[in-house]
């Protein structure tokens, strides 16, 4: 007997994440779901960020990772609330496993939450987890295929931050390929090119961030 | 990537749906997955038997409607679909004014269940 079922097989996280969603949106807190591939430099945009930041917007962080505490321990070093999830092998972080480490987050303390996912370009962009925005980070040595090889990322964030643009002498990577390709698919990608490592770039980063609290 | 956590979903779903009915077992379920959706169908079928064990779903077979990504282009009226799990402008007219129509779905649209308990029960 064939029995009609017609549901989102998503639709559960889906509930959850709009759950998180109103609880962040009453405490006045913005959320930021930072993605990306390993080593793109998630952790190092944010550290400074935060150091920029830290004296105008409160800032907290929710740390995302397969296994261990190293982005949460580096996070902590600037002083601002953080909270380290281990997923213990899932690929990205979704809605349940944030509602189960709010309560250890001073939703009324804070005017910003940053969420940084597991490493991985595929399928953190699946998964809502009650944000206000999605943003990724690529460094440019990652190659200009990206935007077509990951199409979905692309498309679900709201800004991409093409990072370690220091090392453009050394990488044979082509930036207006991988800037069009990447507004192609999402025609209104904000995009900042940064380093962390220099700092080029992060000041229009953290302003245009700034002004979005 | 995250094929495990998908079919752990499906079958939250269709189980407690097939509990709450009443049904005695579930012999196959069909979904709908678009090429854009960014699901591997063999590494989804593959935690689906995995998964399913001592689940009223243990005998399911998944079956997976595979749909592809396609559009309508406004400038050109056409509609299309394409290969690739991305696009980039209209294919016949090379236009990027166009609106995603399908390619996206991720959903459950029907199961195959046995015999219901209470048929069986007296």
């Amino acid at each position: 007997m064939k029995v009609k079922v017609v549901t989102r097989i998503l639709e559960a996280n889906e509930r959850l994440a709009e759950e998180n969603r109103k609880r962040f949106k009453e405490a006045g807190v913005f959320v930021i779901n930072l993605m990306g591939g390993p080593g793109a430099g998630k952790t190092s945009l944010l550290e400074k960020t935060i150091l920029e930041l830290k004296n105008r917007i409160r800032i907290g962080v929710i740390e995302g990772d397969i296994a261990g505490t190293d982005d949460a321990e580096r996070i902590h070093t600037t002083g601002v609330p953080v909270v380290q999830i281990n997923t213990g092998g899932a690929c990205h972080l979704d809605a349940n496993m944030i509602s189960e480490v709010l309560p250890e987050m001073p939703l009324k303390d804070l005017d910003m939450i940053i969420v940084e996912n597991v490493g991985n370009l595929v399928c953190p962009a699946e998964f809502k987890v009650g944000e206000d925005m999605k943003a990724m980070v690529l460094s440019i040595a990652e190659g200009h295929d990206k935007p077509l090889k990951y199409p979905l990322m692309f498309k679900e964030s709201a800004v991409l931050v093409l990072n370690k643009v220091d090392l453009l002498p050394y990488v044979n990577v082509d930036m207006q390929k991988l800037k069009n390709d990447a507004i192609s698919l999402n025609p209104g990608l904000k995009i900042f090119e940064v380093s962390c490592r220099t700092g080029e770039g992060l000041h229009r980063w953290t302003e245009w961030l700034n002004g979005l609290k | 990537m995250h094929e495990t956590s998908i079919a752990l979903g499906i079958l939250d779903i269709i189980n407690d749906r097939c509990i709450a009915e009443g049904y005695h077992s579930i012999e196959s379920v069909r979904l709908r997955i678009g090429r854009a959706a960014g699901i591997m169908p063999e590494a989804l079928l593959f935690s689906f038997d995995v998964a399913k064990m001592e689940t009223p779903a243990e005998n399911a077979q998944l079956i997976i409607d595979s749909i592809p990504l396609g559009g309508m282009c406004s400038e050109c009226n056409t509609e299309f679909e394409v290969e690739e799990a991305y696009v980039l402008s209209c294919p016949k007219c090379g236009s990027a004014a166009f609106k995603i129509q399908k390619g996206y779905e991720m959903e459950i649209v029907e199961m195959d269940v046995g015999d219901t308990e209470r048929d069986i029960l007296p």
